[in-house]
């Protein structure tokens, strides 16, 4: 090996070296043979101790890559070698890094400066837990010397950059890996934050301190400008820490009534602003000592040289002067003293007055971007806002602005987003322009004034003045949505424009609008009713005369703010009625003049008029018709026959007024009051989207997946339901009429699980086991006539028959997937009734890949919601059931080989294979569930079923037709491991019962998941031969065979020893994340207990491989250490494997290093 | 009642129909369908709306399953498309004659003798190979709208 170790080089050596490598890195920039000047490279960072040569390149070199190399490989060297350095050369190398830069400061490559700054950070950190303070403080003191500006300017810049290189090499977010556990990298975090950080911010502050008067002086640029840049950017990086030792203001927190300042740390919508929180200590640095204005004062003097030479709005010294702006107004915590948030309240108000001047007016500063004003300046302002907002209550942030101006800051906000919504609606384009990125600051910074905090959904009430500006605010968003709907018919860019993607594109926006106009919701409704009024005169008026689209596409987007006005989303729960409706209108005592209910009137009434099949074709489009189902869909969740209409009913006494207005709106929708005549008109208009809609997929999928299965949700709506007409029409048009049979699979599913859900609305089990039956009668009937056919090989490929097939079976896989205890029965017969069909139709169908799929999905569907319930006869017949299927689908796969030109329809067939094996393990995996949860009243047991051999057999049967090929499938693969873990985990012992080949093809796998790339795999395989060599160990211990002797002769070698050699390959030399290392200690013990002798012998072997002396001697005792070191024995149990887990991280910290590189 | 059932029963004169109308909505990815006259297996479909009120339809790529060209058609989704019958037999390889045919064995234990080797040479020899090494081999045949082609390989064990 070509080596480029120090042991006694000579000058010539040396000079070699550095030679070798310049021509390597020309050679790479060049692109001549890069293979060859990379390994050259590579070969002086994994040659033993390399610092003698890097420090030559570094100082001899004149090739700058060169020395950029040299100085990696000093890195990578001595990170590796770490343990083995004494700690003088730890030392000497730190400094020789350090003093290097400072005495090329003001070298012009500096990009090898940064990097040898980065690579001291690194050693630095590396070293942290073992350098005594002293020595720190040498190095420090150095850093110190350059920061004052004792030498210089560039050795100044120099000093800070060091600085900037070390914090975010302590900053768990941003630092390299060292190979160590994260307990080193927590513990540096840690001791970095308590005693250095705060002394970095002031060196930082008095660097920039100390340039300040030069820099204000009405110069041109000068060099100290980027000694400050760089210390303002220090400043910002330490203030973006993640405090975590301020233990005292997590006390603090709790404590959220006594200040007007919030200290929720928990909440997570803030994600866009992270607070501050730097703890008491740092008040005097950030708070006492002038800081603020000082910065203030500086950022004031650079925006008067903007029109200068040298500086202008995007300067790098403007732009961190502004992000330090900015992240100063986030401070909070308890580095403010408990008065009441005064203290507070006046920091953010002098930043505020500070910060006025960058958008204020801003009709003034919006005219001025438009003409070409850098928006930097302005945005930043916005984010300031935002910022504030995030560290005050909304009460809190009005007044800021009341102490200097007449009006609050909640006026200043709309006005500013006014502004920029004005300006939006002007240059409507799609390109992201400055005001979309205003437009969304400032509706965050809406979003977290007005979103509730205390979690009991109390609406943040703001004060008059702060709700005539929402309100404001939101007549003019609506208006610029209306605007640019109307403008965006003409541009026909339709394809991507469905309303699935146009609402989880706008929905968050969506909901920040929604938040201010329940901020001044009296207002806001009825301007929203007179909106869709206006628009539905239109409509009539110009019917048949005037091209409706624009009108169209602006009731779509009002529906869909309507729909987040008027209601939540439930993400799962039942919404309640927001609590800015329920708690306004409290002078509305009549429930049809109550502004909610005229609102959501006119739109069921609208909605109602689809039903004529004439004006269905001039106004419901399928896209207006798709916003009009999603309402109805959002809207009836909260609003039709709530829960809390009994609660509120019982209540009857509450003196309130607001509680008549609130009663009179539940109760409107209530199931005794207009309830069943809106669920009526809400199930027609279903039917009739999925009727007279024909191909509209996704119209219907809203109708299906989202409207249906909305109503069937709630259990007061299915009682209702299952009474009326209109839903036995449908249930009647699902089972005979034609025109269903036309809806799209996922849309069949969904809606054959409607009906079956709709059952729970019935009285008992027998009339919803009847219901049931009556659903599906015709389908299993179907099935088994066609499967009795004698002509069956024939028709059965006719396209029109496996049409019908398909369908059916998609809408008998939805309807067992709405199985439940109350209908369990019916299901179970359904299934039951099709057995014999559906191995006939697996047989008719073995190349239509797609109906095998179906088949078998629904399968194991039904499998899966019945297992839990059968009893043992039952379990005995299913599981027979189950297994003549797979042994059928084996006998057609196994073997086969498709031919095709087509790459595309092969890799397809591949596809369908991997789809239908990931079926048939979800099979096995429901089995296996059967020991685990059962509601029978017999055990398994009692009918002679051992459920381990039955899905070993399965298992058996499955495992041929996985390849390793198609393992490569990620879904594929995760599923066959956790069920081949589980198994082995939870029977071991079954494992022998396997004839050796299906044994060789299961350890086989096994190894190949110990290599894979996906961590949960490695974690799974290591689990399972964790389970496997601690049976065996258990059962030798016992004086029994264990797994070895149990016809597995054949083998050349143990499996045990077979995977204690690869797992000890995996962890000496191989990569891994080091988050397996505790999965592997606890394989890997039960693996040494089982092969003590092989496990010395493959030690000794490592030892012996040792050229060098020192390593030997190392590695022989890390080897025994081990093995003895905490007391560790040879039982297998949790505390046991506790030490051995240590043990075993201490080990490879000690000797991966160097084993690696040999 | 009669009228709806009459869906559930297959033509009188099945099999001699080579295509059925389906509407194109419903025909989904790894079916089948005409395309310029061609049978293909779909590969893909999405859906789009003529301008933004108007009509889904529904563009499909399909590979012809005897030539493996790529075709393409865009259809109104309430429409109707024709989708190819297609069937598949399986014989038992007799034997492999030097002009590129192959002798096959029916069901009804007579010999089919009119079908050609494919003439990819990969997918050629694949067959020669297993042939050779004396492998009991079955082929499914595949036949629609009146060509048929060799489209699986299946080893039923040693002679």
């Amino acid at each position: 090996m070509q080596g480029f170790s120090d042991g006694g080089a000579d000058l010539g050596q040396l000079q070699t070296t550095m030679r070798n490598i310049e021509v390597a890195c020309t050679s790479i920039q060049m692109h001549i043979n890069p293979a060859a000047a990379e390994a050259t490279i590579l070969s002086l960072s994994q040659s033993p101790q390399p610092y003698t040569a890097c420090r030559f390149i570094l100082e001899n070199s004149q090739v700058p890559n060169a020395r950029f190399q040299a100085a990696a490989a000093i890195r990578d060297a001595a990170i590796r070698e770490w343990s083995s350095l004494s700690t003088e050369e730890r030392r000497s190398l730190i400094s020789f890094c350090l003093c290097f830069v400072m005495q090329h400061a003001s070298s012009p490559e500096g990009y090898v400066l940064a990097k040898v700054s980065s690579v001291a950070a690194q050693l630095m950190k590396r070293g942290w837990l073992d350098f005594t303070e002293a020595e720190k403080e040498t190095f420090f003191y150095q850093v110190n010397q350059a920061i004052l500006g004792a030498h210089g300017i560039d050795v100044q810049f120099i000093g800070v950059n060091f600085l900037e290189s070390l914090v975010s090499e302590f900053s768990p977010s941003t630092s390299s890996a060292m190979g160590l556990p994260r307990e080193f990298h927590e513990q540096c975090r840690t001791s970095l934050e308590l005693n250095y950080l705060k002394m970095f911010y002031c060196w930082a502050r008095d660097a920039a301190l100390s340039v300040t008067n030069k820099i204000i002086e009405p110069n041109a640029v000068i060099p100290e400008v980027k000694v400050c840049t760089a210390a303002l950017r220090l400043m910002l990086q330490i203030l973006n820490w993640e405090f975590r030792n301020d233990t005292t203001s997590m006390k603090a927190g709790i404590d959220v009534f006594s200040a007007g300042v919030r200290h929720d740390n928990g909440s997570s919508k803030r994600s866009e602003c992270v607070l501050v929180q730097p703890g008491p200590a740092w008040f005097d640095v950030l708070i006492s000592s002038g800081h603020v204005s000082w910065l203030l004062g500086l950022y004031a003097a650079l925006r008067q040289k903007f029109s200068r030479e040298g500086y202008w709005i995007d300067c790098p010294i403007a732009v961190s002067a502004r992000k330090l702006i900015v992240q100063l107004c986030s401070l909070t915590g308890t580095i403010f003293p408990s008065d009441n948030g005064k203290m507070q309240e006046n920091h953010l108000l002098q930043l505020l007055s500070g910060i006025l001047q960058w958008i204020d007016p801003p009709d003034v500063v919006s005219k001025a971007i438009e003409e070409g004003k850098s928006e930097s300046e302005m945005l930043d302002g916005c984010r300031a806002l935002l910022s504030i907002a995030t560290a005050t209550t909304p009460f809190v942030f009005d007044q800021l602005l009341k102490a200097i101006r007449p009006c609050g800051t909640l006026s200043l906000l709309s006005t500013l987003m006014c502004e920029v919504v004005k300006v939006l609606m002007t240059n409507n384009t799609d390109e992201e322009t400055w005001s979309w990125e205003a437009r969304d600051i400032l509706l965050d910074t809406w979003t977290i004034l007005l979103v509730p905090t205390d979690g009991s959904g109390g609406d943040a009430l703001l004060p008059p003045e702060g709700k005539h500006a929402a309100a404001n605010l939101f007549s003019m968003i609506v208006e610029s949505e209306l605007k640019v709907a109307s403008a965006s018919v003409t541009n026909d860019d339709g394809d991507s424009d469905y309303l699935q993607a146009s609402i989880s594109a706008m929905d968050e926006r969506l909901s920040s609008y929604a938040l201010i106009a329940r901020a001044a919701i009296d207002v806001t409704i009825p301007l929203l009713t007179r909106l869709f009024s206006e628009r539905f005169a239109r409509l009539h008026q110009g019917r048949g005369i005037i091209d409706p689209t624009e009108t169209l596409e602006e009731l779509y987007s009002l529906l869909l703010i309507t729909g987040h006005v008027l209601a939540d989303e439930g993400e799962g729960e039942t919404p309640l009625v927001p609590t800015a409706i329920q708690t306004h209108f409290a002078d509305i005592a009549e429930a049809e003049k109550h502004p909610v209910v005229v609102l959501s009137g006119s739109i069921i009434r609208f909605a109602e008029q689809s039903m004529d099949p004439e004006v269905r074709a001039t106004v419901f489009s399928p896209r207006l018709m798709e916003a009009v189902i999603w309402f109805l869909a959002r809207w009836s969740h909260t609003y039709l026959m709530p829960l809390e209409e009994t609660n509120c009913l019982s209540n009857d006494y509450q003196q309130h007024q607001s509680m008549n207005s609130k009663k009179a709106l539940l109760s409107f929708f209530g199931e005794h009051n207009q309830g069943q005549v809106v669920l009526d008109i809400i199930v027609r208009i279903s039917v009739m989207t999925l009727v007279s809609y024909p191909g509209e997929k996704d119209l219907q999928g809203l109708t299906c997946h989202h409207l249906l299965h909305t109503l069937v949700r709630r259990k007061t709506i299915c009682y209702q339901l299952v009474s009326l007409e209109s839903w036995r029409n449908l249930a009647n048009a699902f089972t005979n009429e034609k025109s269903l049979f036309l809806l799209s699979s996922a849309n069949q599913r969904s809606l054959a699980q409607t009906l079956v859900l709709s059952a729970s609305g019935l009285r008992n089990s027998e009339t919803a086991n009847q219901y049931v039956k009556g659903l599906m009668a015709h389908m299993t009937t179907y099935l088994v006539e066609l499967s009795n056919r004698s002509d069956l090989k024939s028709v059965a490929h006719q396209p029109d028959i496996i049409m019908s097939v398909s369908c059916l079976l998609e809408r008998l896989r939805g309807a067992v997937s709405a199985a439940g205890p109350r209908r369990q029965r019916a299901m179970y017969e359904i299934g039951i009734s099709v057995m014999n069909p559906v191995l006939h139709l697996l047989e008719v169908y073995k190349d239509e890949s797609a109906v095998v799929y179906l088949l078998l999905k629904f399968i194991v569907d039904w499998v899966d919601g019945q297992i839990s319930y059968l009893e043992s006869r039952e379990t005995a017949a299913v599981i027979d059931f189950c297994m003549r299927l797979l042994q059928l689908y084996s006998s057609h796969n196994i073997g086969k080989i498709s031919i095709s030109l087509s790459s595309t329809l092969l890799s397809e067939a591949k596809t369908e294979k991997y789809k239908d094996l990931r079926a048939l393990l979800q099979l096995l995996s429901s089995l296996c569930s059967k020991d685990l949860v059962d509601f029978s009243s017999d055990s398994v047991e009692a009918a002679g079923i051992n459920i381990s051999q039955v899905v070993f057999f399965g298992l058996h049967i499955v495992t041929p037709l996985i390849s390793l090929e198609l393992l490569k499938y990620p879904k594929l693969c995760h599923d066959y491991f956790s069920l081949l873990s589980h198994i082995l985990e939870v029977y071991p012992e079954t494992l022998a019962q396997l004839n050796s080949e299906a044994f060789v093809h299961i350890i086989g796998t096994l190894d190949f998941g110990l290599h894979h790339q996906d961590l949960e795999v490695v974690d799974m395989c290591l689990g399972a031969l964790k389970a496997l060599a601690a049976y065996n160990y258990r059962e030798i211990c016992a004086g029994k065979t264990g797994l070895v002797s149990a016809g597995l002769g054949n083998l050349p070698e143990g499996i045990f020893s077979r995977f204690l050699r690869s797992l000890l390959q995996l962890l000496l030399f191989e990569d891994y994340s080091p988050d397996l290392v505790s999965a592997a200690a606890d394989a890997l013990l039960p693996l040494i207990l089982c092969e003590q002798g092989l496990y010395q012998k493959l030690g000794n072997e490592l030892i012996e491989r040792q050229t060098n002396p020192a390593l030997k001697s190392r590695l022989a005792n890390a080897l025994h250490s081990l093995t003895s070191s905490n007391h560790l024995s040879s039982r297998l149990d949790r505390v046991n494997y506790q030490r051995f887990r240590k043990n075993l991280n201490s080990f490879l910290v000690e000797v991966r290093g160097f084993l690696r590189t040999i | 009642m009669s009228d709806e059932e009459h869906h559930f029963e297959s033509k009188a004169d099945a099999g001699a129909s080579k295509t059925y109308p389906q509407q194109a909505g419903t025909i989904r990815k790894n079916g089948y369908i005409v395309i310029k006259g061609r049978p293909c297996k779909v590969v893909e479909v999405s859906t789009s709306k003529t301008g933004k009120h108007g009509h889904a339809k529904c563009h499909f790529v399909a590979i012809d399953i005897f030539t493996a060209k790529k075709l393409e058609d865009i259809v109104p989704s309430s429409h109707n498309c024709d989708v190819p019958h297609v069937n598949r037999t399986d014989y038992q390889l007799i034997d492999i004659s030097e002009d590129g045919f192959v002798s096959l064995l029916t069901d009804s234990g007579d010999t089919k003798d009119d079908l050609r080797l494919p003439t990819d040479d990969s997918l050629l020899k694949q067959i020669k190979d297993g042939f050779a090494e004396g492998k009991d081999l079955v082929v499914s045949v595949m036949s629609a709208m009146g060509e048929e082609q060799i489209c699986a390989l299946k080893d039923i064990g040693p002679k």
